[in-house]
């Protein structure tokens, strides 16, 4: 009996060692998880910019509320720092800034920043040190068409955009409210956002010449001071339908134009822009029924976007536009990928933004996905001003609150 | 064809009108002091904010606001501008007043995104979309403003610059400042009212146009190129050749996209840019000069 007792003894303390031996094998949890972004909070984009920092914060907040992300290989929930700097709109100091972040700060992932150009400059920082990237701020296919391994995005292409709008037009067609095929005149700004928005209308004309003519198809220069010349072009088109991609200002001068010289379309739209309140504002009347496609949109009827709302509304005073909600979303999935990844590792946290599958999210369809480029490819939502109502959501039919007025109506 | 041809020329010459507008200010400086006023894209964006914020903030009828209170707000502006930042390197090489006046510009940029963010903002009035017709072709009732009082503008100035003292030593001074100093003439002094009053000329180019456009803090800076060229084409002296100028800037980019696409409009004003530099250095002045010029025998 003796020798077995001590044999068992043994065994015991032996295994007292050993499990001592492999706990302190296990490296110690880090006090907090780095993250980091650059966004634009001064120069071109600063309104855009400090969206994204509400919306990072929000999220930041929420999660450290709740104790941190947790984190498995550490069985236990570990607190975010975020680390904000102001890039002030210039993408060689978003770059340099994406530097810092990785080498001084040595984040465990980063955030992204705001508009196609800046993160298509500083996306070469993340791919190049291998650190996990995610954004709510660059649509263009040019940020996505590198072959990067590292960078994802929340925002669908802008192909993706100009394609919603012919579906939406196409539904309008086969609900007998368009004729077939519909002649279209579409004109672009001259940079990567109009040529994927132009891209997009004529890849879709091209697989339905039944229902698509392009009759008139142009780029112009962003900040013309006069779209005379162009619109006498379109009206010899004798087009149906005026599809733009443009920017608010040009928007609003083109439409402003558009009407003094006394053309009509059935349908109008300004890509992205034209349900904004500074355009409804400035052109009044001559806003109404003009058609919108955006990300996001404050009306959405899902209960967590509903919260989203009224927590961001409560908190900031401002109007949950798109940029705090996708910047919220993004830093969400980031948090996601880690408690995935259940590890700090770079790779691990990439590989689990690569197999993301996020339900019950706030982005339209509710479900956060990435295609093997790295960008996801939800829906866009439509909306259209109707007269005395502002900005109605139209389309998919999924979250639509009201019915498109097509064609508009002739004053 | 005939009326679409009207409405193009028509809308060319109401755009000439913008183009003088924001362009003697430039002349002005330059002819005077010979100083690139890069600041000059700062008091067009600065004018169009202060105008948002008399007409829209304080209620004020717009006519008052961009004719009579932006531009004796920014001659003193121009003042300040002058003595604080342009004085002090009046004898260093160009590039040193160049090179600050373009800090000066980018420090108007911010303090604009500081005080009034990034969002794009417009000025409606009554006026904004109203318009008429003059047989077919439709006129919008602002842009026929910003024209009239660029017009009113021209005549107001060409009689100053010929008419009274001050005028006749700010030409003085423009053609030779030392025989100006020689005379008499405090040509410091006029420095000073040259800076001012082309700084008033752009703050009031400023608030006439943002009747018409929507403006950022950017705004400014897409006309600096424009005004560049109509400058270089009308003589840097001249505030009939910088209307010509503007004219003939207007015109060909009108009619160009007749031809061309309406994205290579830029391009159009950088050829008429480069010919005129290649073809008349001194301007339009400077060539009919040239062909009246009385040849000795």
């Amino acid at each position: 009996m003796f020798p077995r007792a001590r044999v068992l003894a043994g065994l015991l303390a032996l295994a007292m060692v050993g499990a001592s031996l492999g706990a302190s094998a296990a490296p110690p949890a880090p006090k907090e998880i780095v993250i980091g972004a650059a966004l634009p909070l001064t120069g071109t984009f600063a309104r855009e910019g400090g969206y994204f920092k509400d919306g990072y914060e929000m999220a930041v907040k929420e999660i450290n509320e709740r104790g941190g992300i947790f984190v498995k290989e550490y069985g236990k929930r570990i607190p975010v720092r975020l680390i904000l700097y102001d890039d002030k709109s210039d993408a060689t100091t978003s770059v340099s800034l994406y530097e810092k972040l990785v080498t001084e700060d040595k984040v465990h992932a980063l955030l992204g920043g705001y508009s196609t150009p800046l993160i298509q400059a500083h996306t070469v920082v993340p791919e190049k040190y291998k650190v996990p990237y995610v954004n709510g701020g660059g649509a263009s296919t040019a940020i996505y068409a590198r072959g990067y391994k590292w960078i994802f995005g929340l925002l669908a292409s802008i192909e993706k955009l100009a394609i919603t709008l012919m579906n939406w037009i196409a539904s309008q067609q086969d609900a007998g409210k368009l004729g077939k095929p519909l002649r279209i005149a579409i004109a672009w700004e001259n940079t990567s956002h109009g040529k994927d928005f132009q891209k997009g209308i004529l890849d879709k004309a091209r697989a339905s010449p039944d229902r698509f003519v392009i009759v008139f198809d142009e780029p112009f220069e962003i900040g013309s001071k006069d779209f005379t010349p162009l619109l006498q072009k379109v009206k010899a088109a004798n087009a149906d339908a005026w599809l733009v991609d443009a920017r608010i200002a040009d928007a609003i001068l083109m439409q402003r134009q558009l009407t003094e010289l006394g053309l009509y379309f059935q349908v109008i739209s300004y890509g992205p822009r034209g349900t904004e309140k500074a355009i409804r504002d400035a052109l009044a009347p001559a806003a109404d029924y003009i058609v919108s496609v955006n990300w996001w949109h404050r009306d959405l009827p899902y209960p967590q976007a509903r919260a989203f709302v009224r927590k961001y509304e409560e908190t900031y005073k401002k109007p949950a536009e798109w940029f705090p909600a996708l910047a919220y979303e993004t830093a969400r999935v980031l948090f996601k990928a880690i408690e995935q990844a259940g590890s700090l590792n770079k790779a691990k946290i990439r590989d689990a933004l690569a197999k993301m599958d996020m339900r019950g999210s706030i982005v339209v369809g509710q479900r956060v996905w990435f295609g093997p480029n790295g960008q996801i490819d939800n829906d866009y939502v439509i909306m259209q001003n109707l007269p005395g109502r502002g900005p109605v959501l139209v389309y998919p039919k999924y979250v639509a609150l009201g019915e498109a007025v097509v064609p508009i109506p002739r004053r | 064809m005939t009326t679409d041809l009207a409405i193009l020329l028509v809308s060319a010459v109401l755009v000439a009108g913008v183009y003088a507008t924001m362009s003697y200010g430039l002349a002005l400086i330059f002819g005077v002091m010979k100083v690139i006023n890069l600041s000059h894209a700062g008091a067009v964006m600065l004018g169009a904010y202060i105008a948002y914020v008399l007409i829209v903030g304080l209620r004020m009828n717009p006519f008052i606001a961009t004719v009579l209170v932006v531009p004796p707000l920014f001659f003193l502006l121009g003042v300040l501008l002058e003595r604080v930042f342009v004085r002090p390197v009046r004898k260093a090489p160009p590039i040193a007043s160049l090179l600050l006046l373009f800090g000066v510009w980018l420090m108007m940029q911010n303090i604009a995104y500081i005080i009034w963010t990034g969002e794009v903002r417009t000025i409606t009035t009554p006026y904004t979309m109203m318009r008429f017709k003059v047989g077919e072709v439709p006129i919008n009732v602002n842009r026929l403003a910003v024209f009239l009082v660029g017009a009113i503008t021209l005549l107001l100035l060409h009689q100053f610059m010929t008419r009274t003292y001050l005028g006749k030593a700010i030409r003085a001074t423009a053609q030779d400042s030392t025989a100006a100093k020689l005379a008499g003439i405090n040509t410091d002094q006029i420095d000073m009212v040259a800076f001012g009053l082309g700084t008033a000329l752009a703050g009031m180019a400023g608030a006439l146009t943002s009747l018409i456009y929507a403006f950022d803090p950017n705004f400014g800076g897409s006309y600096m190129l424009k005004s560049f060229c109509i400058v270089v084409l009308g003589g840097v002296e001249s505030f009939l050749g910088v209307a010509l100028g503007s004219l003939i800037l207007a015109l060909a980019e009108a009619l160009s996209v007749l031809w061309i696409r309406a994205g290579m409009q830029d391009f159009v004003s950088f050829v008429v840019l480069i010919v005129a530099l290649l073809v008349t250095p001194g301007g339009l002045p400077g060539l009919l000069q040239k062909r009246y010029a009385v040849r000795p025998r």
